[in-house]
């Protein structure tokens, strides 16, 4: 038991083979994947709906950034981490938004997943 | 002094009286009790009281205080002796002058010879005191004189005994006064000077001829002392010599200076050759004279046993550019008594090597009938000249440097206003020369980066040593320029700073290709990691529990093949866009000949990401062909159509996957990640959608999306 039976995970992420991956990574902690979005206009349509309860946003989509979404979700309320290569969170944003650093790690994944629902 | 017998008064007392009325001095008698029962007229007149009074008057009131302790000590002492005793000091008498009085006082004895008091007399001896005292101090004062002068007095008698010397004197001589009027002058005169002294001295007492010579004392210690003595014979008033007076003066060191000074003279010479400066002299009438030997050394020439040399001889020697010069400098000086100094070249007699000398002309006219004569001092400056010249040399060197560099030369005040800059400065900035000197650095430069160059010059002012540090200038023009300043403070004799020195290079241009490389880095880096990411993936997705490990690591390696290969396309593109047409050959290849590939559609230009998933999407479709599909065949085929729909907008892509050939197709029991990858990941990268039908007759894979970004 991971804990996090039947959290809902909103993925941004544009990697479809990544995107497939966390989602495996997701489905083996017990969680259900909202998504994933690959692009920023699908994942702040999701955010909007606001059918999760956590969200795991991948900086870079394809040339453009996720930092919206990101604004749209602190706007909610809704907590979210980070995912990038880089390990430095978007301008605006400090150490409160967990960063998971790419490539994606399960220990990591849950360890930002835990710290969002604290 | 009266003469006062020891015994009674052999007259009666009134005729002691009287006579002692008379006396000129005071007389007073006491009884054994010390009350006075007698004093003379003159005793009452000095006090000016009444003869009563004076009996009982108390002296000690008029007695001068300077000498009051001293008086009464002593008469108290006398009558306690009951022997005769004398007294002196000042009284101040009736008119308040102040008399000096010498008194005597004398027991007095009866007939059987007991004390029975005194009886005294008092002279007034003032005059005589000042008198003495006045001689006192004149003599005190010319002792002093005496003693106290530089110059020594020694007075001998005629046969030269010393009968009176001053401290001076004993100085000078090393002898003591006890000792010197034991001696006579003879004994203490060094025996070599004394030959010449006795007749001097015989003279002066004989003719009483004065005179002054010098010679020399030895001293007691056995030193010599140059003395030098003033001589006169000393006459009574009757005009008998009876001494002899000498003031002697010590001129040891004005001797020894003297002796120095010779002995200099007499090595002038040797230093003046050992220094290389080479001496000759010439007769004005002839222009021949003495050269020193080291001057034929200078001109190559044979030393000569005469050491003489002529002007021509000389001139011969100097190089013939020279020669005119030289001659006219020697000959103005010569004819017109005109100093030269001048620098010339010489070739040298033995072996024509070429020197360089420096000479110096005087004539020396004595303003007498001597004739005029030349002196001349020369010595060898080559090495100075060469070093002269590789001064030069190394200036030029150092001026090319600054007016050529590439790199920024600028040298400032300490209170940064530029003294001087190179060419590349006024290139770089705009500005020209005249509007960078004397101004500050300030002027160049935003505030902020006047602030670090600041920051940097004071820690050179503290610390010394040289500061880096890159900081951004204004041009002229506005532009931002970047550059990198090595800086430094130099220092004059005394160690303290005087002035900057700056050298710089301009960083603008690799400031901005670090930015640039940074920038690339960065990509770079996040690419690895995506690519890392994506392999995860592809790893993840292979390696399940449920396929085989063989089959997995095949699986995997041919993913990673097409993952590989796609990125191969990318590179060759610099990963800009990417031909879609190329993407699904290149990812078709591994799997089967060109032959049973059809490939028709437009050849749009796609980003590269999503290339890549359209790369491993194709490969699935490829795999999943030679597994189970058209490729298990030799006769399948596959066709890959394409094409951009331009109804409505924005503007569609239609791709259609096509397997013919094969055996009859079979829908899967359970969707491995080929198919997921296709139907789901192809999907999300080009956000449309992806189908996947197995009829019978071949595989069929559709894809509607909108156009991909880059296509049009």
């Amino acid at each position: 038991m991971s804990g996090f039976e039947g959290l809902r995970v909103l993925v941004v992420e544009d990697e479809p083979v990544v995107a497939m991956y966390l989602e495996d990574l997701l489905d083996a902690l017990g969680c259900e994947t909202i998504g994933p979005a690959s692009r920023l206009a699908d994942g702040l349509e999701l955010a909007e709906q606001g059918m999760f309860d956590v969200a795991i946003l991948d900086i870079n989509l394809g040339g453009e950034r996720s930092t919206p979404i990101a604004e749209a979700l602190r706007a909610r309320g809704l907590p979210f981490a980070f995912a990038s290569g880089y390990g430095v969170p978007p301008e605006g944003f400090g150490a409160e938004v967990p960063m998971i650093e790419k490539p994606y790690r399960e220990a990591q994944v849950a360890g930002a997943l835990g710290r969002l629902l604290a | 002094m009266i003469e006062t017998p020891a015994e009674p008064l052999p007259v009666g007392e009134d005729e002691f009286r009287l006579i002692a009325d008379s006396a000129p001095v005071a007389v007073w008698v006491t009884r054994l009790d010390r009350k006075r029962s007698f004093v003379n007229r003159a005793y009452v007149e000095f006090l000016g009281v009444s003869y009563e009074e004076a009996l009982e008057f108390d002296w000690r009131r008029i007695i001068h205080p300077e000498d009051a302790a001293r008086v009464l000590e002593a008469s108290i002492a006398g009558e306690a002796s009951l022997g005769t005793f004398a007294l002196e000091g000042r009284y101040r008498n009736a008119a308040g002058a102040w008399r000096w009085l010498h008194s005597t006082s004398q027991p007095r004895r009866d007939a059987q010879g007991r004390h029975i008091g005194f009886i005294g007399v008092a002279h007034d001896v003032t005059e005589a005191k000042t008198a003495e005292l006045a001689l006192r101090e004149r003599e005190a004062q010319l002792s002093a004189f005496i003693n106290q002068t530089t110059a020594g007095f020694g007075q001998v008698d005629l046969e030269g005994r010393f009968t009176l010397v001053n401290d001076r004197f004993c100085e000078i001589a090393g002898w003591s006064r006890e000792e010197l009027l034991g001696m006579t002058m003879q004994q203490i005169t060094h025996p070599d000077d004394l030959a010449r002294n006795q007749p001097l001295f015989a003279r002066a007492v004989r003719d009483g001829t004065p005179y002054t010579h010098e010679k020399r004392y030895i001293r007691k210690d056995g030193r010599i002392v140059w003395v030098n003595n003033s001589v006169a014979v000393i006459r009574r008033p009757s005009g008998e010599p009876f001494g002899v007076l000498a003031v002697a003066l010590d001129v040891t060191q004005r001797r020894e200076d003297e002796e120095s000074l010779r002995k200099n003279e007499e090595t002038l010479r040797l230093v003046t050759e050992t220094a290389g400066m080479a001496t000759w002299e010439a007769d004005l009438e002839t222009l021949e004279g003495e050269w020193s030997p080291n001057r034929f050394d200078l001109l190559g020439m044979p030393r000569r046993p005469d050491s003489r040399g002529t002007f021509e001889e000389w001139i011969a020697r100097v190089h013939p550019e020279d020669r005119q010069m030289a001659r006219a400098a020697a000959e103005r000086c010569f004819t017109r008594g005109i100093p030269y100094t001048i620098e010339y070249r010489i070739c040298r007699a033995d072996d024509n090597s070429e020197r360089w000398l420096q000479s110096h002309g005087n004539r020396i006219d004595y303003g007498d009938s001597r004739p005029s004569r030349f002196v001349g001092v020369s010595f060898d400056i080559t090495g100075r000249k060469r070093a002269e010249e590789e001064l030069r040399e190394s200036e030029i060197r150092f001026r090319t440097i600054f007016e050529q560099a590439n790199d920024f030369l600028i040298t400032t005040t300490l209170d940064n206003r530029v003294t001087s800059v190179n060419p590349a400065v006024i290139a770089a900035l705009g500005y020209a020369e005249d509007e960078l000197i004397g101004h500050s650095i300030r002027e160049f430069m935003d505030e902020d980066q006047f602030a670090i160059s600041m920051d940097a010059f004071n820690r050179k002012l503290v610390h010394g040593g040289s500061t880096r540090l890159t900081v951004k200038l204004r041009a002229k023009d506005g532009r931002e320029l970047i550059w990198e300043v090595n800086s430094r403070l130099s220092l004059d004799e005394q160690g303290r700073p005087v002035a900057l020195h700056a050298i710089g290079r301009d960083m603008t241009e690799a400031k901005r290709a670090e930015a640039h490389l940074r920038l690339l880095i960065d990509e770079l880096n996040h690419r690895v990691k995506n690519t890392l990411a994506i392999v995860q993936g592809i790893a993840q997705q292979s390696f399940k529990d449920d396929v085989p490990p063989r089959q997995a690591r095949a699986a995997f390696e041919g993913r990673l093949a097409a993952l590989s290969e796609a990125h191969n396309l990318l590179t060759r593109e610099h990963w800009g866009l990417v031909s879609m047409h190329q993407i699904i050959a290149d990812a078709l290849r591994p799997h089967g000949d060109a032959g049973r590939f059809t490939l028709d559609g437009p050849d749009l230009m796609i980003l590269p990401k999503t290339a890549i998933s359209l790369a491993l999407a194709v490969h699935e479709l490829a795999t999943n062909a030679v597994k189970h599909g058209a490729l298990s065949r030799p006769e399948g085929r596959i066709a890959v159509h394409w094409q951009r729909i331009r109804a409505g907008s924005p503007a569609r892509l239609a791709l259609r996957w096509e397997e013919s050939g094969g055996p009859p197709v079979q829908e899967p029991t359970r969707r491995g990640f080929g198919t997921r990858m296709i139907e789901r990941g192809l999907a999300a990268e080009l956000g449309g959608s992806v189908k996947i039908e197995f009829r019978p007759e071949g595989l069929v894979c559709t894809v509607d999306a909108p156009l991909p970004e880059g296509a049009e």
